[in-house]
């Protein structure tokens, strides 16, 4: 720029101005904060630095239906060491009193991904034998100190671990997802009601400012904790779940694998859900031990895994009244349309075998004595799409709506699904004539046939399952009710009068469940009895009572053992009887009384 | 031409030695902040394979052919306008504003690369047409360029980013021969409509200014008189404007004004940055025992709160050298774009100065709370990819121009 060079000397004159101008007033700054007012500025930072500590807030509770306390929560101890204090040398002592392996806390501070100026938490759970012997010893203790957390308690004998679920510490990506909700080190619900309920549960976190030094000790609180704000805990869950009938369920479930869902069919409320084997949640308050969960995860009985929501399995028999309600409802058959059983059914070349030879069988004497041959032929003729449209309406293969995180929708085929598997016209009728027995290519959980079955008690009006009744506002202790959507099937009475005396005839008449039988009481049941490629047969029951006003409807499975009506119908049976029988035998009692 | 074999003649280690030093500091300075830090801890390791990178880059760019560069400012321009848009659409909100654009684990600012864009096209379009300098229209044009982008990156919104942009375009101008009068023009209707933001005194106090201003340059009463009521209606407009602004809007130009209105935010972290620099003394409290900075007290500290790092850590010592370091470089750059003998070289290096000045300005004025809380990094020392080579990549053009300083193109 030769032009106008004189001229541009002056502008850059003009910028260093600026330049050097800003220059002094930074080290100006520097000068009195860094050299003069330094020692004000150490004490303030070494002496009263404000740290903002989040306080935890103790999670709502779990009441039973008749408001039984079930889940609470209690303080636990947790051993702290403070890296910038602490000397080595009690390592042994420390590792001796609190029961760790030799050299874990070396271990722990050499794995530590927060600063080592912060303090380590050493172990969990310490029982008060540790906290008496500190409170002895402490002056000659440095940097070991402990804190009060809050965890889960269970008061009760019954583990109902699936329905409850637990939590753990809020992982990496959870935090991503609500960083302005949760912060590091959060307990949330990680399965089960905790889960589905995290945001009732979980209540609101408290806030206090205290003085710290440089070192992490606290000098006081500041402003005399006028500034704090305390946590409030969160609301509380009043379950549908009834304690004594759940606790009966798991004790009857012992040594098996399996589920049982019972539901009151008029509200749709669960009674009972048990996933078995089961495992013990006091083994998962305050994190989750990692040999613990590897243990628990390689267990080749997967007691993690729940049975009643997640699993999917054929329903075998129990299925039968699906087609029974579709012939029928669909005017593809009436009660006179019989056909006669020889032991089988020859179809395609191939012969699907029945368990007797029933003679001549409609479809009410079909559903009492489970005839096969009866069913694969009524298969034929209603047809894969109407088999797949009353599945539908009855609630298989779409979620239930349950209230919970786990609600698997199972499967049912439909001519689009063979189309996908097979091919479009590759696939045999053949094919479908095992769909009528509840084999097959179908499957369907637990939770949903305990659903089958409340819709068949309650001539098909149910609401959605549900495991929480309502909620206790903390604020105000007020009872809020919650409401569920209403299940209804186009079914008519008709149809489902004649599919219920089946029913009624399995245990009241010559059919497959006459042991369920319990004098003065009326149970309509189906047993069902699955074959399967994991071994023995699974034995299914679904069944409500009493037949002319159910008051409960329930569904049992119970893997790899063999007849449902040997199996799984005594366990329904138990159910039943303590549900019924004693809350009829108070109510009688009751009764008495006032009559005498 | 004069040819030197000398490679001090080509490569200006002026400016590279001190850049290489500021790199390495920052590199202390994010590995103390971060390393221990539960979701940050890998960002050192990130940041070390970023200043690789763009090294590479700035080598790249030194050894291009001297005409490379003249030829892609429209290029590199106009995309950036496209990816400006883009992130307005597309983009991901952090901490407030929508200026990421993400693939995969790889984010880029777009904003970073529009300030690159920027200096070269002005300086394309300024050096184009010697003669028509102090043409009108010239000049309408290069505000336009400089302050058409300034709308998006406001929409964002990047309140630091859009007065990079104001501030290089305008000292652009000045540095291409604009006369006072013209500066004048320019810059008193923005002054008068921030100052509508502060109430009515200030307003009128800045009109009474405006026209002292007119008063002094003695142009005719017509032109004047013109001039006055312009900037009058300017401040005016701009405070009828900001009451049909949404409450969120006006709280954030309000922040702007004073960072206190957020004490428990802003507020709160000017005065950590100024407790960590004021408690590091003379030597500083020692690499990675800064209780300040290690207990986490400035969150994000890694990013524009990176010189209080230095202050805490490496005490008045590290504070003045990295001041020292950016002063060489400043003075190199000022150097240079006074002797550069093309125009347009000059003004790129020019813009390269008014870049890395105010980041500078801006960051350290608010680490030592002399300056609002504007969030701009400090080029050289903060944690983040795009910011980083940017500067990087500035640098290497300047060295590229270095290289050619002596040609006339």
């Amino acid at each position: 720029m030769n032009d106008d060079f004189l001229k541009l000397l002056v502008r850059k004159r003009i910028i260093l101005i600026f330049v050097f101008l800003f220059f002094a007033l930074v080290i100006y700054e520097l000068v009195k904060i860094q050299l003069i007012e330094n020692v004000a500025y150490l004490a303030k930072s070494e002496e009263n630095s404000i740290k903002k500590m989040e306080q935890q807030a103790p999670r709502g509770v779990f009441y039973d239906r008749n408001f039984k306390l079930l889940v609470t929560n209690k303080p636990s101890f947790v051993a702290i060491l403070n890296p910038t204090k602490y000397d080595s040398k009690f390592d042994s002592l420390i590792e001796k009193k609190l029961q760790l392996d030799s050299g874990y806390i070396q271990k722990v501070f050499s794995q530590s991904t927060t600063s080592r100026f912060l303090p380590v938490k050493i172990k969990k759970n310490v029982g008060y034998d540790f906290i008496a012997w500190y409170e002895e010893n402490s002056d000659s203790l440095p940097g070991v100190s402990y804190e009060i957390e809050i965890q889960r308690d269970y008061l009760t004998d019954i583990s109902c671990a699936h329905a409850f679920g637990y939590t753990n510490e809020i992982t990496s990506k959870q935090l991503q997802e609500k960083k302005d909700i949760y912060s590091y080190g959060d307990i949330v619900g990680s399965t089960g009601l905790e889960k589905y309920y995290e945001n009732e549960l979980k209540g609101q976190k408290g806030i206090s400012y205290i003085l710290v030094d440089s070192k992490q000790r606290v000098i006081g609180k500041y402003d005399d904790g006028k500034q704090d704000i305390a946590p409030v805990k969160g609301n509380d869950l009043v379950l549908t779940i009834d304690y004594n009938l759940q606790k009966v369920a798991e004790e009857s479930f012992k040594g098996y694998r399996g589920g049982i869902v019972a539901i009151e069919p008029k509200t749709g409320e669960i009674l009972v859900f048990s996933s078995s084997p089961t495992f013990d949640l006091r083994q998962f308050t305050g994190g989750i031990p990692p040999q613990k969960w590897k243990e628990l995860s390689n267990d080749p009985k997967k007691p993690l895994f729940n049975r009643v929501s997640s699993a999917k399995y054929s329903p075998g028999s129990a299925y039968k009244m699906v087609l029974a309600l579709a012939g029928l409802e669909e005017n593809i058959i009436t009660t006179s349309w019989t056909i006669g059983c020889g032991g089988g059914f020859l179809f395609g070349g191939n012969f699907f075998r029945c368990t007797h030879a029933h003679g001549s069988v409609n479809v009410t004497r079909a559903i009492e004595a489970s005839c096969n041959t009866f069913f694969y032929q009524l298969m034929l003729k209603i047809g894969l799409e109407n088999w797949a449209k009353y599945s539908r309406i009855m609630g298989f293969g779409s979620k239930t709506g349950i209230d919970f995180p786990e609600d698997n929708s199972g499967l049912i085929p439909d001519s689009n699904y063979y189309n996908k598997v097979y091919g479009k016209g590759k696939w045999k009728k053949g094919y479908l004539v095992s769909l009528g027995i509840g084999q097959g290519e179908c499957s369907v959980t637990i939770l949903q046939l305990a659903q089958y079955a409340s819709l068949l008690a309650n001539f098909g009006e149910t609401y959605q399952p549900h495991l929480v009744k309502g909620i206790i506002e903390n604020e105000t202790q007020n009872y809020i009710p919650l409401k569920f959507e209403k299940v209804k099937t186009p079914i008519s009475k008709k149809t489902f009068d004649i599919v219920r005396d089946g029913m009624f005839k399995v245990v009241h008449g010559s059919g497959t469940a006459r042991s369920v039988f319990i004098p003065n009481l009326t149970i309509a049941g189906k047993t069902g009895t699955v074959q399967n490629p994991h071994g023995a047969n699974h034995a299914v029951f679904i069944a409500f009572a009493p037949y002319d006003d159910p008051q409960i409807a329930v569904a049992v499975l119970v893997e790899n053992v063999g007849y449902g009506a040997t199996y799984a119908a005594p366990i329904a049976k138990k159910i039943i009887e303590e549900y019924l029988v004693k809350k009829n035998n108070i109510e009688e009692l009751v009764e008495t009384t006032i009559i005498n | 031409m004069r040819v030197s074999y000398k490679i001090q003649d080509r490569f200006d280690f002026g400016l590279f030695a001190p850049m290489l030093f500021l790199l390495i500091i920052g590199l202390f300075a994010v590995y103390s902040s971060t390393i221990n830090h539960p979701v940050a801890g890998d960002n050192f390791y990130k940041h070390l394979i970023w200043i690789i990178i763009s090294l590479f880059i700035y080598f790249f760019i030194f050894i291009l052919p001297k005409n490379t560069i003249r030829i892609s400012a429209v290029w590199i321009y106009f995309s950036s306008f496209f990816f400006l848009l883009l992130v307005l659409v597309i983009g991901d909100v952090v901490f407030g504003a929508k200026s990421w654009i993400r693939f995969g684990d790889f984010g880029f600012q777009p904003a970073e690369y529009a300030k690159v864009g920027l200096i070269l096209i002005l300086a394309y379009w300024m050096s184009k047409e010697k003669e028509k300098l102090s043409d009108a229209l010239t000049i309408v044009c290069s505000l336009a360029i400089g302050f058409i982008p300034v709308i998006l990156i406001l929409a964002q919104p990047d309140m630091g980013t859009a007065i990079v942009f104001i501030i290089i375009t305008i000292t652009m101008l000045f540095w291409n021969g604009l006369d006072l009068f013209t500066m004048f023009l320019i810059l008193s209707p923005g002054v008068v409509a921030i100052a509508s933001l502060f109430g009515w005194v200030a307003l009128l106090v800045t009109l009474l200014l405006v026209a002292a201003g007119l008063i002094f340059f003695r142009k005719n009463i017509f032109i004047s008189v013109t001039i006055f009521i312009f900037n009058a209606i300017a401040g005016f407009a701009f405070e009828y404007f900001v009451r049909f602004l949404k409450p969120h809007q006006q709280l954030r130009l309000a922040s702007f004004i004073d960072p206190y209105v957020d004490p428990t935010g802003a507020g709160y972290n000017i005065i950590q940055a100024k407790v960590a620099i004021g408690s590091g003394g003379l030597w500083g409290k020692g690499f990675m025992n800064g209780n300040q900075t290690q207990l986490r007290f400035i969150p994000q500290q890694w990013t524009d709160f990176i010189y209080s790092v230095v202050g805490e850590e490496f005490g008045f010592i590290g504070c003045m050298f990295v001041l020292i370091l950016f002063f060489i470089i400043l003075w190199r750059l000022l150097k240079l774009a006074t002797n550069a003998k093309d125009r347009f070289n000059s003004l790129v290096v020019l813009g390269v100065f008014m870049f890395i000045f105010t980041h500078f300005v801006i960051n350290i004025g608010m680490n030592l709370g002399i300056t609002p809380v504007i969030g701009l990094p400090l080029p050289f020392l903060s944690y983040g990819g795009s910011s980083l080579l940017a500067v990087i990549v500035l640098m290497g053009i300047v060295q590229n121009i270095y290289k050619n300083r002596l040609e006339q193109v």
